[in-house]
């Protein structure tokens, strides 16, 4: 039986008397690059924020491959800390040697190491994105939560981020969970594409990262059919994903 | 890929012109020699409104005697003594009730109350309760400048960006960390203008407690000098006022400047 990184079981999560997630069924394995999509408002970040530890689930569990398993977010914008500078942002201020060399050495990896004295309001949209990717790396994550951290991004921008974030996923062996509801970038970067819709997960597909665009296309229409089906039956829930 | 080498680097920051430099002063130094001329030619009586230069002069006598920098010396010691005290009483309650909703619940709403009392109305009291020592002038102003601090350091924190907070959260900060690293940074800039705001608190309350009820400082030198019809040195107290409340301006402009001065770091063209 393959290991797993993190397990959702029948979770639940209500505010109030409005529920804004049900029965909502996944797995991460570890290395595995996923992709959550759906339309704003279907549960995607709520589970993001579940997973992240920062809300609990009203229902189901959570079962995690270590209790202390390092989890870090890159947020839609960026959360950088106007006062710091870029590497101070990176170790948070921190004195200590060790976190200072590893921080310049993380902003190094993203193409910002000649950025590492600037205040975020220096920097562009692409380099905060950049420098918040790089904040998430230093922890050595061992599973990274991406929630939207393309959306305020121009187009072009937004395609150069896709390859950088793909390939320092791929070349750290990273465990990724995509939030997104940009079907074109679900397909371009993941490896498995989860569907989230109406509060639960109603749908899933073998992404297609690392090939064409004919088949990425293929990909975002099939499951851009899925979230614009108007009625979702249970029964018509199906399991596409590679994996068993 | 984002091409990140071409990007502009740090703008130099470029002096200001010369112009920009002077400018300020212009208005003052106009009004000065109108004052001068005015006087000198005698369409203004110099009995009721002395000269720039007897205002001038009789700075240099006082000084020279020893009386000005007295004078001076002792207001400056109850404005900053005063300050301290309820700046920091301002500042711990801000940062109590801003963080503790337990504080909040206790203290805010008596704060409130409080606050909307003119603290220059407890005069009388104070004289009563204090007499017209030290103690009475150092509380008036202790009491005056509490309020502005208390209001921006607790606006200050509670307004920080929740998001900021809870990426700290989700990167495992401590709740010291939080602090110091997140929430202090964030309300600093409004805790600043509480402080610029209550510099100039400070001094209207020492200038109405020193006319009121004193034997030293600048407020009594006014006081005494209008008793005798001293015109010199009534203009020369409030010129004196002037220029501390000018040089207290100066300092937390500076203050400002020190610790936010990544607000003024120009931005990149990418």
């Amino acid at each position: 039986m393959e290991t797993t990184l993190i397990t959702l079981d029948r979770i639940g999560k209500t505010y109030g008397d409005k529920t804004a997630l049900h029965d909502v069924n996944f797995t991460i394995y570890p290395g595995e690059f996923v992709a959550l999509v759906g339309m704003s408002g279907g549960g995607k970040s709520t589970i993001l924020r579940l997973i992240a530890e920062l809300e609990q689930p009203t229902a189901g569990t959570i079962t995690r491959a270590q209790a202390d398993l390092v989890v870090r977010v890159m947020f839609q914008n960026d959360r950088l800390l106007p006062w710091m500078t870029t590497l101070d942002n990176l170790s948070f201020d921190s004195h200590d040697k060790a976190q200072q060399d590893k921080a310049k050495k993380t902003l190094a990896s993203v193409g910002l190491k000649d950025f590492a004295d600037q205040y975020p309001n220096q920097l562009s949209g692409g380099q905060k994105q950049r420098v918040a990717l790089a904040r998430a790396l230093m922890a050595d994550p061992q599973l990274l939560l991406l929630d939207e951290p393309l959306g305020a991004l121009d187009a072009l921008t937004r395609r150069n981020m896709q390859q950088f974030i793909g390939q320092v996923c791929d070349q750290g062996h990273l465990t990724t969970l995509l939030i997104t509801h940009d079907v074109d970038e679900a397909a371009r970067m993941a490896d498995r594409i989860i569907v989230i819709k109406n509060g639960t997960n109603v749908y899933e597909a073998a992404g297609a990262k690392g090939q064409n665009a004919e088949t990425v296309a293929k990909v975002a229409e099939e499951v851009l059919q899925v979230i614009l089906r108007p009625d979702d039956d249970p029964t018509q829930v199906e399991a596409v994903a590679a994996r068993d | 890929m984002e091409n990140v080498t071409g990007m502009t680097k740090t703008k130099k920051t470029h002096r200001p012109l010369s112009w920009q430099r002077v400018l300020p002063w212009v208005i003052p130094v106009l009004i000065i020699l109108a004052w001068q001329v005015a006087v000198s030619a005698g369409w203004l009586n110099s009995n009721l409104l002395p000269s720039p230069l007897a205002v001038l002069q009789d700075g240099v006598k006082l000084a020279a005697s020893g009386e000005l920098m007295k004078n001076v010396s002792i207001s400056l010691f109850r404005a900053l003594t005063g300050f301290a005290i309820g700046g920091s009483i301002g500042f711990i309650l801000g940062m109590a009730n801003g963080l503790s909703k337990v504080s909040r619940a206790l203290f805010d709403s008596t704060i409130q109350m409080l606050r909307n009392i003119p603290h220059l109305s407890l005069i009388p009291l104070v004289i009563i309760l204090l007499g017209i020592g030290e103690g009475a002038k150092i509380s008036l102003v202790a009491v005056g400048v509490m309020f502005p601090v208390y209001i921006n350091t607790y606006h200050g924190i509670t307004r920080v960006d929740p998001e900021l907070i809870e990426m700290g959260k989700a990167y495992g900060l401590s709740k010291r960390q939080l602090l110091a690293k997140v929430i202090f940074p964030g309300a600093l800039p409004t805790i600043l203008v509480g402080i610029r705001y209550a510099l100039g608190v400070m001094w209207t309350t020492l200038i109405v407690a020193e006319t009121i009820s004193s034997s030293s400082g600048i407020g009594y030198m006014a006081t005494n000098a209008q008793e005798f019809m001293n015109m010199d040195t009534v203009l020369l107290c409030i010129l004196m006022y002037a220029l501390l409340g000018k040089a207290s301006d100066l300092i937390a402009k500076a203050l400002e400047d020190i610790c936010l001065g990544w607000q003024q770091t120009g931005r990149s063209e990418g």
